[in-house]
């Protein structure tokens, strides 16, 4: 058994023990020694930087694409690069290749995965394209030297399984490709890009990681069992190539083109090869004690995981289009990665690391036995966690298991770490001190670079630091300037919704999906992303923009339902503010104001809560009227008309019999205004006459009768005049008012953006089309605000329609009205049998409800005319228990 | 507001103290260090880093230290940093790397007091190394940000 152990792997699977008794030594020259150990730690720290890939998912938006890709492109294909090379040596007893090309390549292809990683995260795709040739390049090289290794070499009895090297070299230039191609975004509609990146994943994790270790687990799996390799292996090894090889080749080509069945055809080829393949390692297994039980199982474990998801994702192909099978098949995924890919590392390694870092048997027992610190606890809870997560189990069940696996596949770097550190260690206590002397100091500022470029990349991340609502880029001068604006997709809407740019400004947009559903974002005459699933991010080069365009998701209804988005070259027709165009509001005005968006800083939201009724039986009030710009939408401001300096204007209350005396003064320049109370009776002549700027009345009224009353600006057009915001309520309390828990005026009013006044916002008011409407004069502001109320308590809704042109059917989702009173009289009581569902407004009516939240929740209030309810006319009322 | 006023003072403070940081560990490692290797004896070469760095670290765990956190902190809230403001891109995630590899630098020098005490020469000269640069970087990423 130690005999075993003191060769290298392939030893034993030769038989004919004269013959390996040639390389080894050239193994262990310490110069090939010391390149595995660096080359393992690449590994070790591109595994360490996945992981923190993985920890930072919920913050960047590219991390999932950073987590697979340092995992597979870096950890994974650098171990496949030292690793084939080595048993490519080894098991064609050919002369060991140049270290220095050797090294050149691995570092080739190490710099080009950095470099393409740092091209996805800052979105260049020129440096993307530079790394993504890079990365083919040496992979040719790899490709080269595993063909010219062959040339006059002795060549052994597993010698078919440099071929599995060389087709799987071959399928990672053909992934290279296909990702480019993916990442490039040129790769036409939504369905070309399911197929294209289903053939990428296809063949890079079937053919690229699938092939050479279906190879190396021929004469890997005896080795690591102790027992001799079965007689057949060489011929099932040729048979297990041509059918994964042919069967990919044919998948991986049909998936590119869209084909589906023949690439299901193709695929169940690859699970006869691959189903072949663990008939006979299973064959191979043995009563004795293995080498290593622990890269044993780990390696059974993950050959089963394959085995498992290539099964699955044939029968996803098989039942499913395309596009459809795409969601099943990246469910797999997760499992594929840790099941499979990085078990079969941690199997593989277990076994490995030890044979080429060790320096003699006791060296090696002593590595092996810090590398399977702990592996039955490990192994269990990787494969445990890989199975929540594979078994159609609700989400927490799946996060739970994805973090037992990642957690104790990550466990595994600590004993490797650590076996790295001790054999680095025992190198440089051999190594003369004068050359030691200067190491940790490069080292060390090596390290301490690398912690400088991340941490810049870090603070780099995430765009633009400005983000305003409308974008503005303007660029200076005469020189075309360049402009980058983030451009996220969420809640059927794009935000910004415009983007304002000088012209001839050279724009690019970075495109990110934040909704739960796909979308894409098309250019007008100009080029469009690919369908972006949950918090991926493209770049579109649209380059010089000299014409107002458009943009918006391709996807059937999106466009309509709001999902565009214009880019304005200033100075052209804008719409907003010209009045030469009747009726040809721009497009961004027509979508209303983007409610999805967040109000300003600082923002607060109008008190909804109605005081009672202050003491006394005459109330003086002063009203002023005047201009004041206010957030009437989130991001939104509108210079709109007030009284009192907000839309409403002040809520007066008072008791039946109660004398108002309100003083009017006209604050406002250049523009006359009055005053017209509902409420009171009057000969309207004198009182509700127009004042003219600077002017003062006394408007003095009894309030003879009780009810939820208008007050509005009384001077023509009133049209304009309330739809700017002239207008407020009068309560006046029916005699033996209940006492309620919570009492809330909510005056509901349209609202038309643009220069109060102008042709385009007087042309919305006639036609009556509003940008929005609103309770108390600002869109949604309850809904980011909500109302907040105890379960079990009863609350009091005063209604008032403000118009100017629109009513209210006022409905509380979730509550029945057990109290209706509308225009001076109940329409129902608590005690009568029947409900009301909406209290239903006339343009100036009012009126109250009642009810009580039965338990904690969330209870939207809407006026039920529900294109006015999705613009803004709705809000929220949080019962609490 | 005077042009100097109190919260000048802080920021001094902070600045200063990260000037005599990074400049201590500079003058250490490429002058005095490089020296006392040359012209000392071993034994006494020996007896001279570890007491150096003996006080370098004691003057970085009772002033420096102390002082960086607080003004820092103080500066922070000044600002009206929150938490939450951390993770946003800008000036939030800058302040946040900034933080991190403060962090990291720190625990560079921890460990490199860590390995000298054991004897682990080479360790230690590397990790004084990274606690060097990354603080270098530390003042990079502090420059990014916009004065206070």
């Amino acid at each position: 058994m130690t005999g075993i152990e003191a060769r290298p792997p392939t030893g034993t699977g030769n038989g004919n023990g004269g013959e390996p008794g040639t390389y080894p030594n050239r193994f262990r020259a310490s110069g090939v020694k010391a390149r595995h150990l660096r080359a393992h730690v690449l590994v070790v720290a591109w595994l360490a930087a996945a992981l923190l890939a993985v920890a930072a998912q919920g913050t960047l938006p590219v991390a999932q694409w950073l987590a697979v890709h340092m995992f597979l492109l870096g950890a994974v294909t650098t171990a496949i690069l030292i690793w084939s090379e080595h048993f490519a040596v080894a098991l064609l007893h050919a002369k060991v290749p140049d270290a220095r090309w050797s090294a050149a390549r691995l570092g080739t292809a190490n710099l080009a995965v950095a470099g393409l990683i740092v091209g996805m995260w800052t979105a260049s795709p020129a440096l993307t394209a530079v790394f993504a040739t890079l990365l083919a390049a040496a992979a040719v090289a790899h490709l080269v030297m595993l063909i010219r290794l062959g040339r006059g070499a002795l060549g052994g009895r597993l010698k078919p399984i440099v071929a599995y090297y060389r087709v799987a070299t071959a399928a990672l230039i053909a992934g290279v490709v296909l990702g480019g191609l993916l990442a490039a975004g040129g790769a036409g509609g939504p369905d070309r890009y399911a197929g294209l990146r289903l053939a990428h994943i296809h063949v890079t994790l079937l053919g690229w990681i699938g092939l050479p270790v279906l190879g190396t687990l021929f004469m890997l799996w005896p080795t690591v069992l102790g027992v001799r390799m079965k007689d057949r292996t060489t011929k099932v090894s040729r048979w297990v190539l041509w059918l994964t090889g042919g069967g990919l080749l044919v998948a991986v080509v049909a998936l590119a083109l869209g084909w589906r069945w023949p690439a299901a055809a193709g695929l169940a080829l690859y699970v006869e090869g691959a189903a072949l393949t663990v008939n006979l390692l299973a064959r191979t297994v043995r009563g004795n004690r293995a080498v290593s039980a622990a890269a044993a199982w780990t390696l059974a474990a993950a050959t089963c995981w394959l085995l498992i998801v290539v099964v699955t994702d044939l029968a996803w192909l098989v039942v499913r289009p395309l596009a459809a099978a795409q969601t099943g098949i990246d469910r797999l995924l997760p499992v594929l990665l840790i099941g499979f890919v990085a078990q079969i590392l941690i199997g593989a390694l277990t076994y490995l690391l030890p044979v080429v870092l060790s320096s003699g048997p006791r060296d090696r027992a002593a590595e092996r036995a810090v590398l399977e610190r702990g592996w039955p606890t490990r192994l269990v809870a990787l494969n445990a966690g890989v199975a929540l997560a594979a078994l159609p189990l609700p989400g927490p069940a799946v996060t739970a298991g994805m973090l037992l696996a990642v957690l104790a596949g990550a466990a595994f770097l600590v004993p490797a770490v650590a076996v790295l550190v001790r054999s680095g260690l025992a190198r440089s206590r051999n190594a003369g001190t004068d050359s030691a002397s200067q190491r940790p100091a490069v080292w060390g500022t090596a390290a301490g670079a690398v912690l400088i470029v991340l941490a810049v990349l870090v603070a780099n991340s995430g765009g633009d630091t400005d983000n305003p609502a409308v974008a503005s880029a303007t660029g200076g001068g005469a020189t075309t300037a360049t402009r980058t604006v983030d451009v996220t997709l969420a809640a059927m809407r794009i935000h910004p919704a415009r983007i304002e740019i000088a012209a001839g400004t050279v724009l690019r947009l970075r495109i990110t999906n934040d909704d739960a559903q796909r979308h894409d974002l098309k250019v007008q005459d100009g080029p469009a992303t690919p369908m972006l699933a949950k918090g991926d991010t493209r770049v579109l080069d649209i380059g010089p923009v000299t014409g107002n365009r458009e943009a918006w998701c391709t996807l059937p209804g999106h466009k309509a339902a709001g999902m565009t988005m214009d880019i304005v070259v200033k100075g052209h027709d804008t719409a907003k503010d010209s009045g030469g165009h009747e009726g040809h509001a721009s497009a961004a005005d027509n979508a209303g104001p983007d409610l999805s968006a967040d109000f300003s800083t600082g923002w607060h939201a109008r008190d909804a809560d109605l005081a009672p009724a202050p003491g006394g039986t005459v109330h003086k009030v002063e009203l002023r009227a005047a201009h004041t710009t206010v957030e009437v939408a989130p991001g939104t401001r509108q210079q709109m008309w007030t009284f009192g300096g907000t839309a409403p204007g002040p809520t007066l209350r008072g008791k039946v019999g109660d004398v108002f005396e309100i003083t009017l003064v006209n604050d406002d320049t250049g523009m006359g205004h009055g005053i017209d109370f509902h409420a009171g009776a009057l000969a309207p002549d004198k009182p509700m006459r127009t004042l003219d700027p600077g002017e003062r009345l006394v408007y003095r009224f009894r309030a003879e009768k009780a009810g939820a009353w208008l007050y509005h600006c009384s001077t023509t057009p009133m049209l304009q005049h309330i739809g700017n915001g002239m207008y407020g309520a009068v309560v006046i309390d029916p005699p033996g008012l209940a006492k309620v828990d919570h009492e809330y005026l909510l005056v509901s009013s349209a609202l038309y953006l643009g220069t109060p006044g102008s042709t385009a916002q007087v042309t919305k008011m006639r036609r009556n089309t509003p940008d929005a409407w609103a309770f108390n004069g600002i869109a949604n502001q309850y809904a980011q605000q909500p109302l907040k109320v105890k379960a079990g308590e009863r609350a009091r809704f005063w209604v008032v329609a403000a118009g100017p042109s629109d009513g209210v059917a006022f409905h509380i989702v979730g509550t029945v009205f057990d109290t209706v009173y509308k225009e001076g009289a109940h329409l129902l009581k608590p005690g009568q049998p029947g409900g009301a569902q909406v209290l239903d407004l006339a343009p100036a009516q009012g009126g109250f409800v009642e009810t009580t939240f039965p338990e904690a929740g969330h209870y939207a209030f809407v006026d039920h005319d529900m294109r006015r309810a999705e613009a803004g006319a709705h809000g929220m009322v949080e019962v609490s228990e | 507001m005077d042009t100097v006023g109190w919260w000048s003072f802080v920021r001094f403070a902070h600045v200063a103290g990260a000037a005599l940081w990074v400049g201590g560990q500079l003058a250490l490692s490429l002058v005095v260090l490089p020296l006392a290797r040359r012209l000392l004896a071993p034994e006494a070469k020996d007896s001279f880093t570890a007491a150096a760095g003996r006080r370098f670290g004691m003057l970085t765990g009772a002033v420096f230290l102390p002082v960086q956190l607080a003004t820092g902190w103080a500066m922070a809230w000044h600002k009206g940093v929150t938490w939450a403001s951390l993770a946003e891109p800008g000036y939030g995630r800058t302040l946040a790397t900034k933080l991190a590899l403060f962090a990291v630098v720190m625990l560079a020098a921890a460990c490199h007091g860590i390995a000298h005490a054991r004897g682990r020469a080479d360790l230690a000269r590397a990790l004084a190394t990274v606690s060097l640069v990354g603080s270098l970087g530390v003042v990079l990423l502090a420059t990014a940000l916009p004065t206070t």
